[in-house]
This record gives C-alpha cells, structure tokens and sequence, in this order.
C-alpha cells in the first residue's frame, strides 16, 4: 500500500532527500577515500656518492646525510612546489612529488621533479646554504614546458658527456646542456596514445632507448634526438625502464611480461610471464637476469635463453629495482623486508636469502649499496641505513624539513 | 567494509570498463558511455519506476490545475485536496526520488572506477595492480589512454562545453521530471533544486576531471531520451516552457 506524505511530512522528506543527496555528493566527490587522483609525494630514492646519501623527500626537497655524521649537509634544501588542483581549502601551492632518484656527477645533483622542472644542485653551494640558484656554480633550474605542473618528470634521468636526457609527462624525450640547463634537442611525441613518457631514457652506443605505455620501444639519436630506423612493438604497454645488456634489452610489461629484445631485431629474443606487472627493471649478472615483480616473487631466468633459473617469493609486492654489491643481490618489498642473496653460488641461490631484514616501513623507492650497507627511503621520509653483515638497520634519519 | 565494497562492486565494474575500453578501439571515452549505458540497463526496473510514477503525475496536470481554481485561496483545503488526488492516483509524489537515491552507490562506484582507470598519477597507476582481474584484456589496454575527443579525461575540460552540456541536460532533466507543487513551500524548494543542481554540477565539471564530466553528461542525456520515450514526451518542460500559450 501506498502511502501518502501530508504537505509537512512531504516537506521533511524533501529536506532528508536533499540534505541526504548532499552529504552523498560531498563523500563522493571528496575522493580521497575513494582513489581519485592521488598524489602522496613521491618515492624518489638514493644515491651514494663520496660520503654522502643523496634522496628526494616527500615535501618536494632533496637532501644531503653525512653516512658518517648522520646528520643533514645542507642547512636550507631547495624545496619544489606545484599548483595545487581541483578543490582546495589549503595553500595555492604545494610540495613537488619527487619520482626520480637524485643522479650526481662530480659535485652536481641533478632531478626531475613531477613540477616539470630538472634541477641541478651544486653540493657545496648547498653545504653554504646559498640561495638557489647559484648560476656560477652550475646550478640552474629550467621548466620543460615553461610552466609549473605541466609537464611532470616522474623517471630518473640519464646522463652523457656533459648531456642530460629527460623523459617528460608530454610524451617527448629533452636533452639538456649539463652546464646551463640548455635545451639541445627534443624528440618528437614518442607516444601518441597517452602523450607521456613516465620510463626512464637508456643510453647506449650513442643512441637513446626508451620503453613507452603504448608497448613501443623507441631508439633515436643520442645527438639530434631524432628517431632511429629500429623500434620494437609489444603486444602490451611497457611499464618498466628498460635495462641494457650485451646489445640486449629487458624490459618489464602491463601483460604480465618480461621482454629480452635483441637491437634491431622485430621479434623479442624470449619473454617470461610473472604472475603480475614488472614494474621494476631488472639487473643482469653474469647471464642471469634478475627481475622483480608485483607478484612479490624475484626470478632469475637465463639472460640468453628466458629459462627459469630460480625465484623467491618476497611475500610482498616488489616495487623497487633489485640491486646489486658485489655478489650480493638485495631486493626490498613493499612491506619493507629486504632480502639479500649471496650470488656467488649461481642463480640457485635465490632460493634462500642471505639475509633477510625488516626495516619498519613500506618501501617504493629505489634504493642504493655501498660497502656493505643499504640506503633506503621509507614511505615515511626516514632514511633507514641497513648493516648487511649485522643483518638489521643500523641507524635512520628523519627527512622532514623543519618549516 | 571499504574491502567488501571493492570486492562487490568496484572491481567489477573497474575490470569490465578497462575491458570495454580495449573492445573499443582504446577508446576510454567510449567505454564510459558505454559502461553508463549499461548501468543504465541494468538500473533499468528502478528507472522505470520513476518514469510511471513521472508520467503519473504529468497525467494529473490538467485536475491538479482545477484543485488550484477551485481551492487557490484555501491553502489547507488545496494540499487535502491534492493529497487525496495523488492518493486516487496512486501516485507518490516523492516516488520519482527515492529511486534516483538507491543508484547513487552504483553512480558512486562508477565515478571512483573511472577515476582509478584513468590512473592519472604514478600513485594510481601503480596500485591500479591491486584491484585487476588476471583477464588478458584487460592488462593488454593497460595503462588507459586519457584522451577522447578534445578532452583529456583527467583534467577538466580548459573549454568550458562540457560544462555548458552538464548544466544544460541536467536541467533539462529536472526540468522534465520535477512536478509542479500546489504547496507554495515545495515549489519554491524544488525550483531552486531545479537550478542549483544543475549550475553546481557544471561548476563541479570545471573543477574534476572531464572523465567524470563525460560520465554526468551522458547519463543525463540517457535520463532525457528515456523521460521522452518512456513517459511520453517533454513532462514537465513543455509545462512550464516559455514558449507554451497562455491559457
């Protein structure tokens, strides 16, 4: 039976309705708990060069530690931000996220930031805390697109001679001027269908790689940055930078794949099939690649012929690259587990982990090995410092940088 | 609960429109409008619901007009009057609401599927991993192109026309199902929500991504086709157009 609202109890429910659709749409459309676009700040790793760890942080900065001091080197870090979008109640702008890894040569830091902007930090001239930039020191900052937050950098940068190459969010590889941050060349669009590059360039042989969503990889000139004869399509995406080894490229997929692409050849050399996406590239070591995987599992395939050698299962997805020391392999999960593998007994020893150490925190980043120790960003802007020989993080640092 | 949310409801829909999207030549903009239509099929009982109870009331325009002559100056006797003509009727006047409240959820979870498809941040791209089935299709159209038509589906449309499309076919629709009310309190209630409604969603469209924009707009435009269809012609908006003689 139907029933019927009098005028005051009709009025209440258009109200509740009302007030019901409103608080409906305000959950709705505030995202967050619902996985709109999200940006946390980024997993820009280290790098270890002379004594010092370099690392981007979550408030947009990189960071200078002393491994010895344990204490910061730069007393005023250059902090990057970026137009903050949609609804906002909170500043007009906001910290930078840092995707790539600081690459340091000689006494510069270079980085892409997801601002748009490739930034070179001289290491003294940030030790005296001067402002940035200092022009007479090789420092400069130079936006891709001339505008703040159009044309995010999200891959590590590659370095030759006195160049940098830059993956950008437009889907276009730049080469800049190390000294001056001078634009030398810029490719053409590389891929069509998403207009973005998010992998890292690769150079070799005077030539520059890069794997794109759309399942290409493209070889263009390490001078001109114009386009080679060869490329090579896959059947899917690529979601990994690729590495290269002995003329050969490994290369991870959104279907699930490892590629080995011989250059210049149009058919791949082998492909392995994970149980998730490679997000991670994979290092070579004496014929064996070791690859990472979503899976939460590290294999080791023969580098020639794509058999499986060995694999272990980390137990969390593996979003960082493997890297290696020496002999020794160590992989991070995301849960923050860090196995190592002693690779001195062949590919078999991947079975078990040499060590396996928990550090506290969820791990995305990169991470880097020096002399027996590991520098690892947390998700949580600490740097934990792991001793391999004493098997356990042996000291960390907060990365915070006091307002 | 947020797990049991995604498990039922957001991942089938995510995995089916990343799917859809590499049916249609890696269109994304077409997978959404086709993904609409379907939730609009399978929503369908409710939708029908609401266009009888819709046409219903348009039905009793032409009685609701006499009780207004005839009791224009007796506001109580009015509001009894016409309480006892929807009763006749069998009509709810809030009948055509609740519906439209019931497929909020399904609207939400294809808003936060298309939001996560789009994978518009390395964050998003990368923790898209959790919530795909192991169908080869869909990891094949991985990641989804954001572009469609002159939009990129993330960002906001810089042009403002699906804005003015948003605004322009939601009001339309409200225009086309909101029943005039003899009680002056409602109507007043329900001629603002016939403009508010509308000049928020298409503020909203400047400001979320166009994605979500394309979503509104072809539902909206779903809801008319159906409304002229089903219940019989313009309702409401012929009632009240401007270009309709005066009696």
């Amino acid at each position: 039976m139907t029933r019927y609202p009098s005028s005051s109890v009709g009025m209440r429910q258009t109200k509740i309705l009302l007030l019901a659709t409103i608080v409906l749409l305000a959950v709705f459309l505030s995202g967050c708990p619902f996985g709109a676009a999200q940006v946390t700040g980024g997993w820009s790793g280290t790098a270890f060069r002379d004594g010092t760890i370099y690392a981007g942080t979550l408030q947009g900065a990189v960071v200078a530690i002393n491994a010895t001091t344990r204490s910061p080197q730069w007393p005023d870090p250059h902090r990057v931000t970026i137009p903050a979008e949609g609804l906002q109640c909170g500043p007009a702008a906001v910290a930078a996220p840092l995707y790539a890894t600081p690459t340091v040569v000689g006494d510069v830091v270079y980085i892409g930031t997801y601002a748009g902007e490739v930034l070179a930090l001289n290491t003294v001239a940030r030790s005296q805390g001067l402002p940035f930039p200092q022009r007479g020191a090789g420092e400069w900052v130079e936006f891709l697109d001339g505008q703040a937050g159009n044309n995010a950098v999200v891959a590590d940068l590659a370095v030759r001679d006195d160049l940098l190459y830059v993956s950008a969010s437009d889907g276009r590889v730049y080469c800049l001027s190390r000294a001056f941050g001078d634009f030398v060349a810029r490719s053409e669009v590389l891929d069509q269908r998403h207009r973005k590059l998010w992998t890292s360039p690769v150079i070799h042989n005077e030539a520059v790689y890069v794997s794109t969503f759309e399942g290409h990889i493209r070889a263009l000139s390490a001078d001109t940055l114009e386009l080679l004869d060869w490329s090579f399509e896959a059947d899917a995406g690529f979601a990994s930078s690729p590495v290269i080894h002995d003329d050969i490229l490994y290369v991870g997929s959104f279907d699930n794949r490892l590629y080995a692409v011989r250059i210049g050849d149009s058919d791949p050399l082998w492909t392995f099939r994970g149980g998730q996406w490679f997000w991670a590239s994979p290092v070579v070591y004496e014929g064996v690649v070791y690859a990472s995987c979503l899976d939460g599992r590290v294999y080791a395939i023969g580098a020639e012929t794509g058999v499986e050698l060995g694999r272990f299962n980390s137990g969390s997805p593996i979003v960082s690259s493997p890297v290696l020391m020496d002999d020794l392999l160590i992989v991070a999960n995301e849960q923050g587990v860090v196995d190592v593998f002693d690779l001195s007994g062949g590919p078999e020893s991947l079975e078990v982990p040499f060590r396996s150490i928990t550090i506290g925190d969820k791990v995305r980043s990169s991470f880097s090995a020096h002399d027996g120790f590991v520098y690892i960003r947390g998700e949580d802007n600490h740097l934990y410092v792991v001793d391999i020989d004493e098997g356990r993080v042996v000291w960390d640092v907060p990365l915070d940088i006091e307002e | 609960m947020i797990a049991v949310w995604e498990l039922i409801i957001l991942e089938p829909i995510l995995n089916v429109l990343i799917a859809l999207s590499q049916i249609l030549f890696g269109q994304f903009g077409l997978a959404i409008i086709a993904l609409t239509v379907i939730v609009r099929l399978i929503s369908w009982p409710l939708n029908k619901r609401q266009l009888k109870a819709t046409k219903a009331m348009q039905d009793m325009q032409p009685k609701m007009q006499e009780l207004q002559k005839k009791y224009g100056k007796n506001q109580q006797k009015l509001q009894q009057e016409t309480m006892k003509l929807y009763k006749e009727a069998g009509v709810n006047p809030l009948g055509c609401l609740w519906p439209m409240l019931i497929q909020l959820p399904i609207w939400i979870a294809l808003y936060q599927s298309i939001m996560r498809a789009l994978a518009a941040t390395p964050e998003n791209l990368l923790n898209l991993h959790r919530h795909l089935y192991s169908w080869e299709i869909v990891h094949q159209a991985i990641p989804l192109s954001s572009r469609f038509l002159w939009l990129d589906l993330s960002r906001p449309d810089p042009y403002f026309i699906l804005a003015i499309i948003v605004g322009g076919t939601m009001w339309v629709q409200q225009k086309m199902t909101t029943a005039p009310s003899v009680d002056p309190k409602q109507q007043s209630t329900a001629r603002m929500m016939t403009v508010m409604m509308p000049f928020m969603f298409g503020i909203l469209t400047l400001m979320f991504p166009s994605g979500l924009a394309l979503f509104w707009a072809v539902s909206n435009v779903i809801g008319i086709v159906s409304q002229h269809v089903f219940a019989g012609g313009w309702g409401y908006l012929k009632l009240s157009s401007p270009f309709q003689p005066r009696s």
